[in-house]
């Protein structure tokens, strides 16, 4: 069963009075639980592949569906409550919300989605923090911690609300290899516990003995799988 | 609610730089309005005070006939006609329980001649029977020279500032009777050359009557005084007892119980034959161009052995000068007296003490006006300032924020975060910024400054300062606060509204 769909996306920025075609007509499905890897050069369109399938960047021609729901065509509210419920973010620079504690942080999608008790929001946020290994680090916030750690939460974050899936970054870009190799290894155990999709982008071969499924991107066309 | 407040209140802190500038600026504001508030709210209280129990009462009743509300203070003087049926107005104020106290006068204009032979000059006139004015106004007058009236005598008190004003006019410095001349209270330039001033202790006044002919009538000076508070305003009003009053305006006497006017020039007047000649030859109506004491001056005032048993409601006056009993709305009174008046026929009407003041009435809400306008502009500059730093700290947090909308906030839930952490400072450094004023003004009303300089007089409402707050004003302050907070958080609001995932990603 395949969760993502995509067909003939085009994406075309105007850059002055040039266009740029960051995408020039992806085809690409992938299945339900799988790992995949989005590998190419800087510039190749990774990024923005990523941003079309996670509602964040609009597509200029072509189709989208997430679990057969058509993304192109939604207006910004429902693709909002979309990526709250069914989508799990990781960006390369471990975007967490400052203020708040690494259990705090991993709640927020859960509080925004006001479904849960705030007892049953704890447990869950307590618990991922166990299974990424932070828990003794629950009440520091993310100026106390290190790189490896908050992308370690930011996973947490992104899977507290069991989504369909979990879209990364080049997660891994700005982290040591030890680090960067543990990020990776904590998503493959998610991956293979939870079934969850897994779609992350990278420049670094190295990396690539992590995914099941490999999609090489060059000049925003898929280059092979 | 929680979440939002949570990260409003923390986020306050984790910028504290902004926030404090922003507080400081919300912090001042709000203290400066709070004790302009309490200053015009004091002025506005003093002023009502000081004129209300010092001059006018709180209602003033008038005829029918005139037509202006401006009773007092009319340019030119313009003539109020008299009211011939005291007696049934009392006896309509009496049956209300909301009047305290009421006091009928005579009020209008009069020349005073000059017996030296130079120019006449225009006085106005208070007739009143001084025991009653006492009673209604007991501490409005310092008599800085003389003594006050003698009961049963005529009399007339002048004021400083219009003693002052006929010597600009004729040279003649007026005492009371019986009094040297006190040189301290002279001008700088008079007290050079004293032997240069025509002193005198009695004048002539000349006054016109309804029928186009005039009176004239000489009168001592008992003293000369100074209004307690608002000098300024009231100084052209000399107080001359309610006789003498009729006598020189020619209305109908207690004492006579007819026209007082009937004199020589008069009687020429309204000859039998009906010659008409008459008004052409003999003495001239107005006789202020020549010598007074060469004019035909037509009454002496009786004296008090001629005005004992009289009853002095019997005769005319110009107004009525009601004081409620504290607490009671004039607003409502006024209409509810005009109705009994109308159904009465009494033929008067009341008006209220701002508009028997005319201009002056309303300098409460001048005043008013411009504070509004100087606060608003400072709040003005102060919403762009807050708009400013906001309209930043939105930017500077493009990322967060991109960011929770890219793992499902929606734009309403950015909108109260922003509008939680401004709604936050501003209950926090603006209600600071009340109390702060409330205890401002609670200082300076406990100072009491006093001052008898007529410009802050004017500013004070009285002749002490004592601003005040309400409930309703440091309400009106929590206000005006939230409409600025509203009004500075508006554009930065829907910055913050805007920003999309993508615009974090690409920051970053």
């Amino acid at each position: 069963m395949n969760i993502i769909e995509i067909h003939g996306l085009t994406k075309d920025y105007a850059l002055g009075e040039t266009t740029v075609h960051a995408l020039r007509g992806i085809d690409l499905t992938i299945a339900k639980g799988d790992l995949v890897c989005i590998m190419g050069p800087s510039g190749c369109g990774k990024t923005t592949l990523l941003n079309v399938i996670g509602g964040i960047d609009s597509a200029t021609t072509g189709s989208v569906r997430i679990g057969g729901q058509e993304l192109t065509t939604l207006p910004d509210r429902e693709i909002t409550d979309l990526r709250l419920h069914r989508l799990g973010f990781i960006f390369q620079t471990f975007n967490l919300i400052p203020v708040l504690t690494a259990t705090e942080n991993v709640e927020f999608p859960l509080l925004l989605q006001k479904e849960h008790s705030k007892s049953e929001i704890r447990a869950r946020a307590e618990k991922l923090l166990e299974e990424v290994g932070l828990s003794e680090y629950r009440h520091h916030r993310p100026s106390e911690l290190s790189g490896g750690q908050r992308q370690r939460i930011a996973i947490a974050r992104a899977l507290v609300t069991n989504p369909d899936i979990v879209l990364a970054d080049e997660p891994t870009a700005n982290l040591d290899s030890v680090t960067g190799a543990s990020i990776l290894e904590i998503m493959q155990t998610m991956n293979q516990r939870q079934q969850t999709t897994f779609l992350f982008s990278t420049h670094d071969k190295n990396v690539l003995k992590y995914a099941r499924t490999v999609v090489h991107i060059k000049d925003g066309l898929i280059d092979g799988e | 609610m929680g979440l939002i407040f949570k990260i409003a209140w923390r986020n306050l802190w984790r910028h504290k730089n902004h926030s404090l500038v922003i507080g400081t600026i919300l912090c001042l504001g709000a203290l400066i309005m709070t004790v302009g508030n309490g200053v015009v709210e004091g002025m506005d209280r003093g002023l009502q005070k000081t004129i209300v129990h010092g001059f006018t009462g709180d209602l003033v009743l008038v005829s029918e006939k005139y037509e202006s509300d401006n009773v007092f203070l009319e340019m030119m003087g313009k003539t109020v006609p008299p009211i011939d049926n005291f007696k049934a107005i009392r006896a309509s104020l009496e049956k209300s329980s909301l009047v305290d106290q009421i006091l009928p006068m005579g009020k209008n204009m009069a020349m005073v001649l000059n017996e030296d032979g130079g120019m006449p000059t225009f006085l106005y006139l208070l007739g009143v029977d001084f025991e009653r004015y006492h009673r209604m106004f007991p501490d409005n007058v310092n008599v800085i020279e003389g003594r006050f009236p003698k009961p049963g005598r005529p009399w007339l008190m002048l004021p400083t500032g219009a003693r002052k004003e006929i010597n600009d006019m004729t040279n003649v410095w007026f005492i009371p009777e019986d009094a040297s001349l006190d040189t301290s209270h002279l001008e700088a330039e008079a007290k050079k050359h004293p032997g240069d001033l025509s002193v005198k202790s009695n004048l002539v006044l000349m006054g016109f009557n309804e029928d186009n002919s005039s009176t004239d009538i000489r009168l001592n000076v008992a003293g000369v005084f100074k209004y307690r508070a608002l000098n300024t305003i009231f100084h052209p009003f000399a107080l001359m007892d309610i006789e003498s009053y009729r006598q020189t305006l020619g209305y109908f006497m207690a004492s006579e119980k007819k026209p007082g006017n009937v004199s020589a020039r008069d009687s020429a007047l309204f000859a039998e034959d009906g010659n008409l000649d008459n008004l052409f030859s003999g003495d001239s109506l107005i006789v202020g161009n020549k010598p007074a004491s060469e004019a035909k001056v037509d009454w002496i005032p009786k004296e008090a052995s001629q005005r004992s048993n009289i009853d002095m409601d019997d005769g005319a006056y110009n107004l009525v000068l009601v004081l409620l009993h504290s607490g009671v709305n004039a607003e409502k009174t006024k209409g509810a007296l005009n109705k009994i008046f109308r159904d009465e026929n009494l033929g008067i009407r009341a008006v209220d003490w701002k508009q028997a003041l005319g201009p002056v009435g309303s300098m409460t809400t001048l005043i008013k006006s411009a504070l509004f306008i100087f606060v608003s502009i400072l709040f003005l500059v102060a919403v762009i300032i807050i708009v400013n730093t906001l309209s930043m700290a939105a930017l500077e947090r493009t990322p967060e924020i991109g960011m929770m909308r890219a793992i499902g906030a929606r734009k309403g839930f950015i909108g109260l975060m922003f509008l939680a952490e401004t709604a936050a400072l501003s209950l926090a450094f603006g209600g600071l910024g009340i109390v702060l004023g409330a205890v401002v003004v609670e200082l300076l009303s406990l100072l009491k400054l006093a001052s008898e300089n007529d410009m802050l007089q004017l500013f004070f409402g009285g002749d002490t300062f004592r601003p005040v707050l309400t409930t309703g004003d440091i309400g009106l302050a929590f206000l005006q606060l939230g409409f600025v907070t509203a009004a500075a958080v508006i554009y930065p609001l829907i910055l913050a509204r805007s920003i999309t995932p993508l615009d974090a990603v690409y920051k970053e």
